[in-house]
């Protein structure tokens, strides 16, 4: 690691010692180039962080170094010998094991069985040897310094963060020499992501070369020895972290300097539109009063759990009002379906994109058509022309990149499928728009443009009701900030009184029934 | 869903539809006559009729194994009326149409209300119906119909089978609400991913309620057909027709995890089925071997399709 400079003078000399290399690799899907001519090399006991927007075609290349996917062109060295995958195991074979966003785990078996499947230990008659492969998930687990984790417990009863401990334990298992870490700590809480940290740290001791992706710029500089940048399928360039600080990544990534990170307040607040007394859903949340505007952004902070997203799923009419009364324009509402509440002019962009947002499968122009039919039709039919035309227009409005209203939602990056999912709701007109994580998982660029857009929109007298787990963006967007603590609302911040502290102590002080009472 | 990107099963089914007929047709010269041809437009129609209501349902992801039950039920019912009730035979065909239709509704009901999986609530009331049809009937047939009773599995209009008459306007109709209304939008979205069908204001639970009410109504409207065609009422009445429509329906294309599926293929799919049980039956190749040959023909044609999608995926 120290040498680093040395190697670098003589690189190709040392190419036999190289873990895995690449050499003008390229991909296409379908016609479209996402990767093109992109090399880079990771050396063994290094953090090698691989930073791009969403799109920019990192989750390819991770896919190819794993085996998922073949390279149109170029070539994939290991220790200097050009290899090529078939597929995963292929990979596996040589030595590059992969711990994805998505944990592939098998909820019903143990942490043991989890480990080692695939690669079960066996005794001399052919059935699985229990004791040493009990023994080896202990060891396993011991050197990741995770030696709480009970290893016959069911794996369905873990939190994220121990099972992410479980599929690393799996990669050792398999004597990974490279391991590629996707977005580790996108769905980790605070005290798990340093843990995580620990463990990284630990591996590369240990001579493991890791691939590290990930959005969060303080984990980079923190773990990363070197970055390598991809922006639209090219690599931009790979440095030393000690050579680069954040506003010279960023730019690296989008390709230009991103001048602002939150937008301006534009316009006043008008009157209230939308207001909740006293509404409670089972046990969930619990007497939530509270009252939005037009034209302003009104943040929802609180930890997970806290009955932020279910606040929004009750106003939706997913979950109906057990008690308590929802005002709009003056007017006492029954909200008891998704499709009353749009017609009431509410819009929802839910926080799980894959599952709630969209139908991945379809196309862009079918999901933005879904909630838009009625108006989208002649006579009792769906106009297909409408539908596209609507499709180009939020395609357009939004700079969805995307090869036109045809192309299935499931290709488009991260980014763009969450413009999809506005472009869906902004077609319906509302007056109420909720957002739920309007920026989980999101490349910087395109949440910059999202953030724009919703200053935008309030600016046009939108009423915003923003729920987001990432305080800065909670304090950065909102004109004012509501703090939700087990299911009930425990503070509230105008611009000025919302701080880092205040709010971060509303949010995780623990209440006692009698005092949020 | 764009036409093209659908259509693609549909023409290799469409291809392979034309290769059988001209092959049977060669095997023997009794197969491609108008008078055999609409004779086996006459036979498929009962399985044809479900079947289309059976593509709604498959394309929500779910599945209806109780059809053949409500045929049975529905045909029983219609004796029972007009014979034992000594109802006028129109308000027992009313009648029987409205209990069949009853009898989808009740599944409908019980899939949505309590989110029983389609499988398994279908295949209790498959049960259910076939024992009331069965105890209703005391096993005894009824015969005897008016003459002008035997227009609808007999009769014929401008020399087409009156029953392929309706099936080709149910066909049209089912084709434009699944292809081009927003209940068919409905209907694709519940299937590739109910939760976001839900998140966009789609009624999931009415669409669902709907298919099913419908599937019980072209139960009945085919038991109505099928009794008047064999002059006769019995409790077993369409035993195992829910294998036939199924076979149809996913040969045609339609994906039995929801989401992909089309009228087109769901004809094409029944088309090719019927006549390759006439075809070789006609060119002497036994009942068993008939049945082998369909076997190897859906699953060839789901390998091709599964060809094709893989190519598609990115």
């Amino acid at each position: 690691m120290n040498s680093k400079d040395v190697e670098r003078a003589d690189g190709a000399t040392h190419a036999h010692a190289l873990p895995i290399a690449l050499r003008g690799v390229s991909k296409s899907f379908a016609g479209i180039k996402v990767v093109t001519q992109v090399s880079f090399d990771i050396r063994p006991g290094e953090v090698h962080a691989l930073m791009g927007e969403n799109g920019a075609g990192k989750s390819t290349m991770i896919k190819i170094m794993a085996g998922l996917h073949q390279a149109d062109e170029g070539e994939i060295l290991i220790n200097g010998q050009p290899v090529r995958f078939a597929s995963p195991r292929d990979a596996h074979a040589a030595g590059i094991a992969t711990v994805h966003q998505e944990l592939l785990l098998f909820p019903e078996l143990t942490v043991a069985e989890n480990i080692f499947l695939g690669q079960t230990p066996k005794t001399g008659l052919g059935t699985i040897d229990w004791q040493a492969m009990r023994a080896r998930a202990r060891e396993l687990l011991d050197s990741l310094d995770s030696g709480d984790l009970d290893i016959d417990q069911k794996v369905a009863s873990l939190s994220v963060g121990n099972r992410q401990r479980i599929e690393i334990a799996r990669a050792l298992a398999q004597d990974a020499r490279v391991l590629i870490m996707d977005e580790p700590t996108a769905a980790l809480a605070e005290a798990d992501v340093q843990r995580l940290m620990a463990i990284v740290r630990s591996l590369r001791a240990r001579g493991v070369a890791i691939v590290y992706v990930s959005h969060r710029m303080p984990e980079i500089f923190a773990l990363a020895d070197r970055v390598t940048v991809l922006r639209d399928g090219h690599h931009v360039a790979t440095k030393n972290v000690s050579e680069v600080d954040e506003p010279q990544l960023v730019s690296m990534m989008v390709g230009r300097a991103i001048d602002r990170l939150y937008p301006a307040k534009q316009g006043v607040d008008g009157e209230v539109i939308l207001e909740l007394r006293d509404v409670s859903y089972r046990g969930v949340i619990r007497g939530i009063s509270l009252k939005l505007k037009r034209g302003e952004i009104l943040g929802l902070a609180g930890l997970v759990g806290s009955g932020r997203t279910e606040t929004a799923l009750t106003v939706f009419g997913i979950t109906p009002a057990t008690s308590g009364q929802i005002v709009i324009d003056g007017k006492p509402e029954h909200i008891s379906s998704p499709e009353a509440a749009r017609d009431l002019g509410i819009a929802y962009v839910p926080e799980d994109r894959g599952q709630q947002g969209l139908i991945r499968s379809q196309t862009i122009e079918d999901n933005i058509a879904l909630a838009n039919l009625k108006r989208l039709m002649r006579g009792f039919m769906v106009d297909a022309a409408k539908v596209t035309a609507e499709a180009r227009k939020a395609i357009e409005r939004f700079g969805i990149r995307a090869r036109g209203p045809q192309q299935l939602v499931r290709q488009l990056s991260g980014g763009n499928q969450q413009k999809v999912v506005l472009g869906k709701w902004l077609a319906t007109n509302p007056r109420i728009l909720i957002m739920d994580e309007p920026t989980r998982g999101i490349d910087v660029g395109a949440k910059a443009e999202i953030h724009q857009l919703m200053r935008k929109l309030a600016g046009e007298g939108m009423a915003i009701l923003m729920i987001s787990s990432e305080l800065p963006e909670v304090l950065g967007m909102s004109d004012r900030v509501l703090v939700m603590n087990s299911g009930r609302i425990v503070g509230e911040f105008d611009r000025q009184a919302a701080t880092a502290e205040a709010v971060g102590t509303a949010m995780t002080r623990s209440y006692s029934r009698e005092d949020a009472a | 869903m764009t036409a093209s990107k659908l259509l693609r099963h549909e023409t290799i089914l469409a291809v392979l539809t034309i290769i059988a007929l001209a092959v049977l047709a060669s095997l023997s010269d009794k197969f491609f006559t108008a008078e055999n041809l609409l004779n086996q437009g006459r036979l498929m129609s009962e399985v044809g009729l479900v079947a289309l209501a059976m593509t709604f349902v498959i394309v929500t992801g779910g599945i209806d194994l109780s059809v053949g039950s409500i045929l049975g039920l529905t045909a029983i019912l219609l004796g029972v009326f007009w014979k034992n009730l000594g109802l006028p035979l129109p308000l027992a065909i009313a009648g029987a149409l409205a209990c069949g239709t009853f009898a989808g509704w009740v599944n409908g009901f019980i899939i949505t209300r309590f989110s029983v999986p389609p499988l398994i609530a279908t295949l209790a009331t498959l049960a259910l119906y076939r024992g009331l049809a069965e105890g209703i009937s005391e096993a005894r047939s009824v015969r005897g119909y008016p003459e002008w009773f035997y227009v609808f599995g007999q009769g014929e209009i401008l020399g087409v089978p009156f029953q392929l008459w309706i099936l080709g306007i149910a066909t049209v109709v089912s084709a434009v609400i699944l292809g081009l209304t927003p209940f068919g939008r409905a209907t694709y979205a519940i299937g590739a991913n109910e939760t976001a069908a839900r998140f966009s204001g789609i009624r999931v639970h009415a669409t669902k309620l709907w298919i099913y009410t419908a599937a019980g109504f072209v139960s009945a409207l085919a038991a109505v057909i099928f009794v008047s065609r064999v002059t006769t009422t019995r409790s077993d009445m369409g035993t195992g027709l829910e294998l036939d429509v199924i076979t149809g329906v996913v040969l045609g294309g339609t994906s039995i995890f929801g989401g992909r599926g089309t009228i087109i293929g769901t004809v094409l799919g029944l088309i090719l089925i019927q006549a390759l049980k006439n075809g070789l039956a006609l060119s002497g190749v036994k009942g068993d071997g008939t049945i082998v040959v369909i076997g190897l023909v859906l699953i060839g044609a789901i390998l091709i399709g599964a060809m094709f999608d893989k190519n598609r995926g990115g």
